[in-house]
């Protein structure tokens, strides 16, 4: 019986935990924390349960919520696809609410638990979205999870709530866009739920209908501006960059990748390969985008002085890969980018944390905090490396697989572009990368003169007096609640690599779409 | 850059009217929207759920999942302006705020207020009460009630309301009613129903399945209603004290 309720239950763990969060105000820090953690750990353990069943049965679970039949109702459906994003999502939430232990409650000493009550609202809102099979519920669950991402990053420090605002004119602007795309839908078909929708559009005589077409491109265009494509992602990086360090590991990977799994979905299921590729012929200028938000982003990643700014720009570069793979237009182009769905998400998360972990124990977030890290903070650095080598793209990493198929797939629709943004990109981020790691050996002297206090922050940011340990510096390795996460997510980036072959075969090679 | 933003809403307003062009008529009977599920929900609404509103019916019993989630948009809301604006006594004082100092006792006003309110609160449990016969429901009932209190602070002090309605009885209201609501569902779950069938209910109040899905709609809806009427007074409190709730405007 629990596992026939798994799919609702995803999505209703981490709203009660949120509820119960706000109802019981007065609980301690600690027992907030335990709370988050069993909500999470709750939508982990039924994204799996769920994601065992579609495996084994191989077929979509359909659940119906409130025991209506579909069109009338609104159903969850869980396939290959879905049920994967679910598991990252959760697990990267719980990965995250561990790390949460002494950052979110050195951010927050006075709402804790409100703060962790947005939290698990956010985790709901993007479980929610990715179990949906109603175009409408993904809207509403859309709106919670954006809402929540305000009001997370809004906690954040210095200008924080200046970004912050803009991000919300801009999201809500994408929100109106694609729900404006769902009405144009809705008048033409009467229908919201995604797979009768899929039906109707299939007819012949709605297929040269221009307000399907633009319901379409409205839609896409929501989607677009919430994943921050290139010429639509100022928000992004202002955004994250100034929030706190829980919540940039927290939305960082996830929001960005979720709103690509809805594009996905828009795409190939509410639509069809031949409606997209035939009838609205866009393919060609996505790419040049696609391309375009790979490079440029990664460039101007390369440019930042600051840490966290240089992540936020190469989230940008990796939703023009994921982007791009998916409008080339065949089987390996969207392998590709279904699997760097989950790559980009880890590493992301990998890299956020062990930046995260930096910034909490030196205080600074500029390239001259990793000066020394290698002494100070060996397990760190290794996290780092490892998700920086993912990033480039090097052999054991998922990276490099994601790279692989999504090359295969340019290569083969002969949209040699994106196949060199790909490897620009690739080389940017690996001379990016070399500038981080030679800081961090090697420590520019003159830098550290220059900067006030960088020699002193080592150590007397956590309480201790830096001056004593000044030459040969302290190992001042990141708490353990950090280190345990960020160990497995590095992890997670080499496991998740050598299994490729299994990850396509078991679950990606079901979910690529009929047509290609 | 003002010239450019004309260029590109003259641009949407082009695609907004080329999309318009093979949209079916206002209000016309045959168009998709009225054909493909209305005729269905009109049909074996009242049969099925006992309840003559359809509007109610779609919306808390067909769509009851998205309006949870409506609620929780709600409940978001205050948490969130809570999140961001409330301050703790330690941080106070550090920004001075022009308020408007209101003294003596404005008699008329607060009469008024007297004669108003209790009116305006029966109204609003009505409207809650009444939604599956007319227009009406959680969110507008809600609505209506929350304004009563907000009256209130504005008549006599924003002090006044709280001393009456502490903001901790506000914020569990807030988490309550959409707790509330989800109970529901996670009560017809453990019936063995799916989360939200209100026939899961049935054998608990030990009526038959469509009286169920009644009943289950009035409790989702008072549900909403709570929710709403704490949120617009949680958002009251914060914004109209500037997040000190020591006294407003």
């Amino acid at each position: 019986m629990m596992i026939d309720q798994a799919p609702a239950l995803i999505i209703i763990v981490p709203l009660f935990v949120s509820l119960v969060l706000t109802l019981a105000g007065s609980l301690g820090p600690r027992v907030a924390y335990g709370l988050l953690l069993c909500g999470m750990a709750g939508s982990l353990l039924f994204s799996l349960l769920a994601l065992g069943q579609v495996v084994t049965d191989n077929q979509a679970i359909h659940y119906r919520m409130g025991d209506w039949p579909p069109p009338m109702g609104i159903e969850l459906v869980i396939d290959h696809l879905s049920g994967l994003v679910l598991v990252l999502v959760s697990a990267c939430a719980l990965l995250t609410a561990i790390y949460s232990l002494r950052t979110a409650a050195e951010d927050n000493p006075d709402r804790l638990n409100h703060y962790y009550a947005l939290f698990a609202l956010l985790v709901t809102g993007l479980l929610g979205m990715t179990a949906s099979g109603d175009v409408f519920n993904l809207y509403v669950l859309l709106e919670i999870s954006a809402l929540s991402s305000y009001g997370l990053l809004a906690r954040g420090r210095g200008p924080a709530y200046y970004a912050t605002f803009k991000y919300l004119i801009v999201g809500t602007i994408g929100a109106c866009f694609y729900l404006l795309g769902i009405g144009y839908l809705y008048i033409m078909t009467g229908s919201l739920n995604m797979l009768d929708l899929a039906e109707i559009i299939s007819r012949p005589e709605l297929q040269d209908s221009v307000s399907i077409k633009i319901g379409f491109s409205l839609m896409i265009l929501g989607v677009w501006i919430k994943m921050a494509l290139f010429p639509l992602h100022a928000w992004l990086p202002n955004a994250y960059s100034k929030a706190g360090i829980t919540t940039a590991c927290l939305i960082a990977p996830l929001m960005t990748k979720v709103s690509v799994y809805i594009m996905l979905r828009i795409m190939f299921t509410v639509f069809s390969v031949d409606y997209i590729f035939d009838s609205i012929a866009w393919s060609q200028v996505v790419i040049y985008l696609a391309s375009a938000a790979a490079v440029i982003g990664m460039i101007t990643a390369l440019a930042q002085r600051d840490l966290r700014m240089m992540l936020t720009y190469i989230v940008v570069a990796e939703i023009g890969y994921m982007t791009g793979g998916a409008w080339v237009a065949n089987a390996a182009g969207y392998t590709g980018a279904v699997y760097h769905i989950l790559a980009d998400g880890l590493m992301t998360l990998c890299l956020f944390m062990a930046v995260g972990a930096v910034i909490y124990r030196t205080g600074q977030t500029s390239l001259a905090a990793m000066q020394g890290i290698f002494k100070r903070m060996p397990i760190t650095a290794v996290v780092l490396v490892i998700g920086a080598a993912s990033i480039i793209g090097i052999p054991p990493t998922c990276g490099f697989f994601s790279k692989f198929y999504l090359i295969q797939g340019a290569a083969q629709a002969g949209a040699w572009v994106f196949v060199a943004a790909l490897l620009i990109a690739s080389l940017v981020a690996a001379v990016m990368f070399f500038k981080m790691l030679e800081i961090a050996f090697f420590g520019d002297l003159k830098a550290l003169e220059q900067e006030p206090g960088g020699g002193h922050g080592h150590g007397s940011h956590d309480g201790h007096d830096g001056h004593g340990a000044l030459p040969a510096v302290a190992r001042q390795e990141a708490p353990l609640s950090m280190l345990i996460p960020m160990v497995i997510t590095a992890a997670s980036l080499i496991i998740l690599g050598l299994y490729t072959k299994e990850v396509v075969n078991y679950f990606i090679g079901w979910s690529i779409p009929a047509g290609f | 850059m003002k010239r450019l933003t004309l260029v590109i809403l003259a641009i949407c307003a082009l695609i907004m009217l080329a999309a318009a062009v093979d949209l079916p008529n206002w209000a016309d009977p045959s168009s998709p929207a009225s054909t493909h599920l209305s005729p269905d929900f009109l049909e074996q609404g009242y049969g099925e759920t006992a309840t003559p509103n359809i509007v109610t019916v779609v919306l808390a019993d067909y769509r009851s999942y998205d309006t949870m989630f409506e609620a929780v948009v709600v409940f978001a809301a205050a948490l969130i302006v809570l999140v961001v604006l409330r301050r703790t006594p330690r941080q106070r004082s550090k920004m001075v705020q022009h308020r408007p100092v209101r003294e003596g006792r404005d008699t008329v006003l607060r009469g008024a207020a007297q004669l108003i309110i209790p009116v305006m609160q029966i109204f609003a449990l009505y409207v809650v009460g009444h939604g599956h016969y007319s227009p009406g429901g959680g969110f507008q009932g809600g609505v209506i009630f929350g304004a009563s209190f907000i009256l209130l602070a504005l008549c006599y002090n924003l002090q006044f309301t709280i001393d009456r309605f502490k903001e901790q009885a506000v914020l569990f209201c807030v988490a309550g009613g959409v707790l509330l609501y989800a109970g529901v569902g996670a009560i017809c779950l453990a019936m063995g129903w799916n989360f939200l069938g209100y026939a899961g209910l049935a054998g608990i109040l030990g009526v038959s399945e469509v009286m169920a899905r009644s009943h289950g709609i009035l409790l989702v809806e008072v549900g909403v209603g709570i929710t709403v009427f704490s949120v617009m007074m949680s958002l009251y409190y914060d914004l109209a004290s500037g997040g000190d709730l020591d006294e407003g405007l």
